[in-house]
């Protein structure tokens, strides 16, 4: 037995509801099912009216496509807002790991390594940037330079 | 007596994971309060130690360059409650000192391997010969209990049969052999196969991924529930075989 329907996700391409994106499920005597995505325009180039548009309209009613455009047009957009914040937060991750390996670079630094000074040691894992990882490496080197003039190591 | 309470770590193979490790221990002193109460014992290979290490930990054990020395150290700990964390990762939080309070009436405690985290894991689904198995627990941090017998013995055996599995002289049929180099691998054995840890208590850490958060992990997808990050896993992020000098 074969059967057709329009499926209930149809939505209109334009705010001038002349074009229906929607999909048409078909089911053959085997029970094979297919379906096929269709673009429908309200009135063919001749100017007449297009019945499978009609027949879309008169299975879904439009007031169901009404709604199914307004809930796709929120759902693709918390979609792409959803991707976005993945995105962003990915970024900020490889930006981090890129951040701990240069603050590893800095701790091997001879005179870091060599540094007793905990306090700008902890400021310098803590620090949130690479020119803050730098501004505490160079503040590391100077306390050592003044330790070393101090004549206390 | 009160237990004794501290941390290990193990730098072994790689130059790079002693440096990873001295940044550890040092995070762990930058957050601990009182500080004087951190004990941490470094585990490493003597060709590593510099005064880094004889400064910044209280007990030093010296291990060889084995892949999974880390089960070593592990079952070699100084301290009676003991928080393993591995080397590359780094505390960020002054929550750092409930850490003990995650023992509860358990015997060892990880963190999870959860499908919803799936997305950043290797190899966790496996065939054996009983059916389909999946790895539960994460040995990135382990909290265990020394005192006990059991738990002493538990990590003796899980070194043992990591070693004997990556050696190929113990590995069960019906296993594949890509399995061999994780100690996932024998910690599942052991849990889940020997009757003599039947009764050992497992447990998870209350909102784990606050213990455990691997860098890798989508922060819009999968964060800890209740507080912020206490230890973070930089795991996959890092180039851990080109010195970094």
């Amino acid at each position: 037995m074969s059967r057709k329907q329009w499926m209930e996700n149809a939505f209109w391409e334009t705010e001038a509801k002349k074009e229906v994106n929607c999909i048409l499920e078909l089911e053959d005597d085997v029970g094979r099912i297919t379906r096929q995505q269709m673009f429908l325009q309200r009135i063919n180039k001749d100017g007449s009216e297009n019945e499978l548009f009609n027949e879309v309209i008169d299975a879904l009613g439009e007031d169901a496509i009404d709604a199914e455009t307004v809930d796709r047009v929120t759902r693709k957009s918390a979609e792409v807002e959803e991707e976005k914040m993945r995105e962003d937060e990915h970024q900020k991750a490889r930006k981090l790991e890129k951040l701990f390996n240069y603050k590893m670079e800095a701790f091997e630094v001879e005179e870091i390594k060599n540094s007793k000074n905990r306090k700008l040691k902890a400021k310098l894992r803590r620090a949130k940037s690479k020119i803050e990882v730098d501004m505490y490496s160079i503040m590391i080197l100077q306390d050592q330079l003044e330790a070393a003039a101090d004549g206390k190591e | 007596m009160e237990k004794s309470k501290g941390f290990i770590i193990v730098a072994s193979k790689k130059r790079n994971f002693y440096v990873y490790a001295i940044n550890l221990a040092e995070s762990l002193r930058d957050y601990y309060e009182p500080e004087e109460e951190c004990k941490i014992c470094l585990v490493t290979e003597e060709q590593f130690l510099d005064d880094r290490g004889r400064d910044v930990a209280d007990d030093i054990i010296f291990c060889d360059d084995h892949y999974r020395a880390k089960l070593y150290g592990m079952a070699k700990s100084p301290y009676d409650i003991t928080m393993y964390i591995d080397a590359d990762m780094e505390c960020e939080h002054e929550d750092i000192i409930k850490v003990w309070d995650e023992m509860k009436d358990h015997d060892v405690v990880f963190s999870a391997l959860t499908d919803d985290r799936d997305y950043i894991y290797a190899e966790r689904d496996f065939s054996t010969p009983e059916g389909m198995a999946k790895f539960t627990l994460c040995g990135g941090v382990c909290l265990y209990d020394m005192s006990k017998p059991i738990v002493r013995e538990f990590m003796d055996d899980w070194w043992d049969l990591t070693y004997r599995q990556m050696n190929d002289t113990w590995w069960p049929e019906g296993y594949i052999d890509s399995l061999k180099s994780w100690d996932q691998f024998s910690l599942w054995w052991l849990t889940e196969k020997e009757p003599k840890y039947k009764d050992l208590k497992v447990g998870i850490f209350d909102d784990d991924l606050r213990w455990n958060y691997y860098n890798a992990l989508n922060w819009a997808i999968t964060k800890p529930e209740n507080g912020p990050v206490i230890l973070r896993h930089f795991s996959a992020g890092l180039n851990k075989d080109t010195p970094i000098v």
